[in-house]
């Protein structure tokens, strides 16, 4: 590796991941803080997975597409604010991140779901949280059944993990996904850094933003391997 | 005589995933938790080849690639990076410290092997007939 490589040459020598050039233009027109809405709007009309979730975000009450209440990416907008745009656009890096790291280490092909496809986790759960801070600041969780989190492990491991193993696994698992999601937000000009894994065990778990902040869950799902993750995104920095 | 490689990483998992990977070659692997303890068992043992984490405790891979590239006696030995950290500016300033490949986790076995042969020789174990 040479020390006079671009950033550029590494990453193509190396295989990087690039974001799309959608996601990209989204993340950069929302870190300008500037951007005309209409631009915004734009940019996410022409992709209908943004446009999907947007709408999803903007609906909050509704649990499907048939009672959704704001239907266009205008009116989605203007309701939900630019704080939403980011949102939209730092969550499809994570959404990949989850799915990258859970096929690679475990060979598990997650799809993403809404939350409420999935089965809530109401009993004693299993979370990795890493907190992000910089020009974007904020938290993400990774919560996994005791079950799931044991399959992770023993397939990670090669053997049934104690709970000090489980929690190595699932703080590293955290930590690689949380870490791709990062690299993303800085090579899109929201530089910030990431604090430790933090593992713990709760039968409570509320995902709530701070005043101004803004909140998403997105559920994954496997035979034997459904999770959510949440990201908290504190009020706009800029 | 068995290439002696040093992994530097906090998590365990990762240290525990590095011994797998290599315990079907003539390998023998150190390892050390954080960027303090692997420049002391790099000074102790004089590995052939550093796996290094960025992101750990009490000292960071960064801040130890930095100390072991200003001291005559380690400087040479070669480092490969596997860190979560892939942010373009970020790596292109670890490359100018001197680094010889670099993986972003999440990795496959495969892909840590052969980052590691262009670096270090390594020999199969026999198989006991």
């Amino acid at each position: 590796m040479s020390a006079n490589a671009t950033a550029e040459q590494i990453a193509a020598t190396n295989g990087f991941e690039d974001l799309p050039a959608n996601v990209r233009s989204l993340t950069d027109l929302v870190s300008r803080q500037d951007a005309p809405m209409q631009d915004i709007a734009k940019l996410i009309c022409a992709d209908p997975e943004l446009t999907r979730r947007l709408l999803w975000a903007a609906n909050p009450r509704a649990t499907c597409e048939e009672e959704y209440v704001v239907t266009s990416v205008d009116a989605a907008l203007m309701r939900a604010g630019i704080g939403c745009a980011l949102l939209l656009a730092i969550t499809d890096p994570l959404i990949r991140a989850v799915k990258r790291t859970f096929q690679t280490m475990l060979a598990v092909d997650l799809k993403n779901v809404g939350p409420g496809i999935l089965p809530a986790l109401e009993s004693e759960h299993v979370i990795g949280e890493v907190a992000f801070d910089g020009k974007a600041t904020g938290c993400v969780h990774l919560r996994l059944s005791p079950a799931c989190a044991k399959a992770a492990a023993t397939t990670i491991l090669g053997f049934a993990p104690d709970d000090a193993d489980l929690n190595d696994v699932i703080g590293e698992l955290s930590n690689m996904v949380v870490g791709n999601f990062k690299s993303n937000l800085c090579d899109a000009g929201l530089n910030c850094k990431l604090s430790p894994p933090k593992i713990q065990r709760t039968t409570e778990f509320k995902l709530r933003a701070a005043n101004g902040g803004l909140a998403q869950r997105t559920g994954f799902h496997a035979p034997d391997h459904d999770l959510f993750v949440d990201i908290i995104v504190n009020p706009w920095n800029g | 005589m068995p290439a002696k490689i040093l992994s530097v990483d906090d998590s365990k998992t990762i240290r525990m995933i590095v011994k797998r990977t290599f315990a079907p070659y003539e390998a023998t692997i150190l390892e050390a938790g954080n960027g303090e303890e692997g420049l002391a068992t790099a000074a102790a043992e004089k590995p052939d080849l550093i796996i290094l984490d960025i992101t750990m405790p009490v000292m960071d891979g960064v801040t130890m690639l930095g100390k072991l590239k200003e001291d005559p006696e380690l400087k040479g030995i070669p480092v490969v990076m596997l860190t979560a950290e892939s942010g373009r500016e970020n790596v292109a300033f670890i490359a100018k410290l001197g680094v010889r490949d670099y993986l972003v986790k999440p990795f496959k076995d495969e892909q840590l092997i052969e980052k590691v042969v262009r670096v270090v020789p390594l020999t199969a174990k026999a198989v006991a007939a």
